[in-house]
């Protein structure tokens, strides 16, 4: 067994015991101490998640809830990043695009997502664009820094090296500043999906007819505590999954970063 | 060499603010030179390249090639910088390529060129390979690689073996005379070792200390390929040591 296949394992490993371990305490607290009165344990969480998934929660099952989420937050996360992704560039590479756009844009960055809700339901209502709106900036804050960073952190060496095979300066920024700040791009892409996902959830908990948002909601007005915590631990999962889709594109996409043969 | 000028030099001053690094420097380089540039620690030789290409605007002079002014978007020029200048993103053979891409070379010759100096530089084994997953000496031979395959006017080199060890500088610097040898290409190749100059260059310009100027350039007629244990060997480096003789 080679040495890669060994930490593989030893990771899954210490996942499993981590999670069995929260899991036991979790089930030891609802049965032995006062937690029980404000906690389901896990297997009735974990009976009343099949149930949701299985048959509906509201107008349709959980799986269906997650999706409705999942496509709203790909929707503003794809227009948001795209946004985000290319002033960052420009903002990167070009003194004037940072001199115009930045102070703006430094102002508008450490403003809260769902500090926006209040402006986004008056103008664009309750319905879904104003969901995406909300997601739109919580991924555009994230992606324009590191997109910002990178490009300004080109080794200029790189640069002069091109402009001496005869670059332009259009060539430039295809051929070198774009592929050099891929892995600032993908750090900032991380933070923006995990940013982008917590935005809709909270979007969805303001006024929604399906989502985990609406879910928690819904579990929340009827009091339903199963139903609370099996929208949160959807959220988890869907967090989780969308990490790890992001991590994967990044290994494929900057494959050249890795050391060793 | 060529009886034609092709760099030519005329009154170069470089100042960073109050600082004179480059004072009123004229000289030339014929056609198929592999001229070495030598010169005391810390004298302005990178600055002296790095104006002759524009990466520093000049304070004043001229720099001509071919009779015209520098522009490295018209004029087919390539540097090899001290550092490593590999792209990390692309593999060997698409940094060789790099440059004929710019240039737009037809995809017929491009090919044919890649596998051309990927087999001078004995990389071919090497060619999906990044980088990161390579050594140092490597890394310097793709840039000499990616240089030659444009088959430049004019190649300039800042101590691109500086950081080399010694067994791997002298094998890149038989490479370099080799593919100089095959292409007859103009070479301008700083260096602070004087061994190095005396062994690679058919003329050796040795600067001052700041404010630099050009002391003086020795035509170094030695036959290749060269022993540096020869006497006549020894007698050109002590006498390139005792123009750079600041202490």
């Amino acid at each position: 067994m080679n040495e890669k296949v060994k930490e593989r394992l030893l990771s899954v490993l210490c996942a499993v015991i981590s999670i069995g371990l929260f899991l036991g305490f979790w089930w030891w607290g609802t049965q032995r101490t006062q937690l029980g009165k404000l906690l389901p344990d896990p297997g009735t969480v974990f009976t009343a998640m099949c149930g949701y998934i299985t048959g509906t929660v509201g107008k349709c099952s959980l799986l269906m809830h997650m999706l409705s989420s999942l496509r709203r937050v790909l929707i503003g996360f794809v227009i948001g990043s795209l946004a985000g992704v290319s002033l960052g560039l420009l903002m990167g590479r070009y003194a004037l695009a940072r001199a115009v756009f930045n102070p703006l844009y430094r102002v508008i960055r450490p403003i809260p997502p769902i500090a926006w809700i209040p402006i986004s339901i008056i103008w664009l209502g309750l319905g879904e664009q104003a969901k995406i709106f909300l997601i739109i900036l919580a991924a555009f804050a994230n992606t324009t820094l590191n997109a910002m960073t990178g490009a300004r952190d080109v080794d200029p060496e790189l640069i002069n090296a091109a402009r001496m095979l005869g670059a332009k300066e259009g060539q430039i920024f295809r051929t070198i500043v774009i592929p050099a700040a891929v892995p600032a791009i993908f750090a900032g892409l991380q933070v923006g999906i995990s940013s982008s996902w917590a935005s809709v959830v909270a979007a969805e908990m303001i006024k929604a007819e399906n989502g985990l948002g609406w879910i928690i909601q819904a579990g929340m007005d009827n009091n339903n505590m199963s139903q609370i915590l099996a929208g949160i631990i959807m959220i988890g999962v869907g967090g989780f999954a969308l990490t790890c889709i992001m991590r994967t594109i990044e290994g494929v996409m900057c494959r050249w970063n890795k050391s060793g043969r | 060499m060529g009886d034609k000028e092709k760099v030519s030099v005329n009154h170069l001053t470089k100042k960073f603010g109050d600082l004179l690094v480059l004072d009123d420097v004229s000289f030339e380089v014929m056609d198929g030179d592999l001229l070495c540039v030598v010169g005391p620690t810390g004298c302005g030789k990178t600055t002296f390249l790095n104006s002759l290409v524009n990466i520093y605007r000049i304070t004043s002079g001229e720099i001509l090639l071919d009779g015209r002014q520098v522009d490295t978007r018209k004029q087919n020029i390539a540097y090899i910088f001290q550092g490593d200048s590999t792209m990390p993103w692309l593999t060997v053979e698409e940094n060789v390529q790099f440059g004929l891409n710019l240039k737009k070379v037809p995809s017929g010759e491009k090919k044919e060129r890649v596998e051309k100096y990927l087999d001078i530089v004995g990389l071919t084994k090497y060619r999906k390979f990044y980088p990161k997953q390579l050594s140092a000496s490597m890394l310097q031979r793709v840039s000499i690689a990616r240089a030659f395959a444009t088959e430049p006017e004019l190649l300039l080199m800042d101590e691109p073996y500086g950081q080399l060890d010694i067994e791997l500088r002298f094998k890149l610097e038989d490479e370099l005379v080799r593919l100089w040898e095959m292409t007859k290409t103009t070479v301008i190749f700083i260096t602070h070792n004087i061994e190095e100059a005396v062994y690679l260059g058919n003329k050796i310009m040795v600067l001052t200390n700041k404010p630099t100027t050009v002391k003086k350039t020795i035509i170094n007629d030695l036959p290749r390929p060269r022993d540096i244990a020869s006497p006549k060997f020894v007698e050109l480096r002590n006498q390139v040591t005792d123009l750079i003789r600041w202490w």
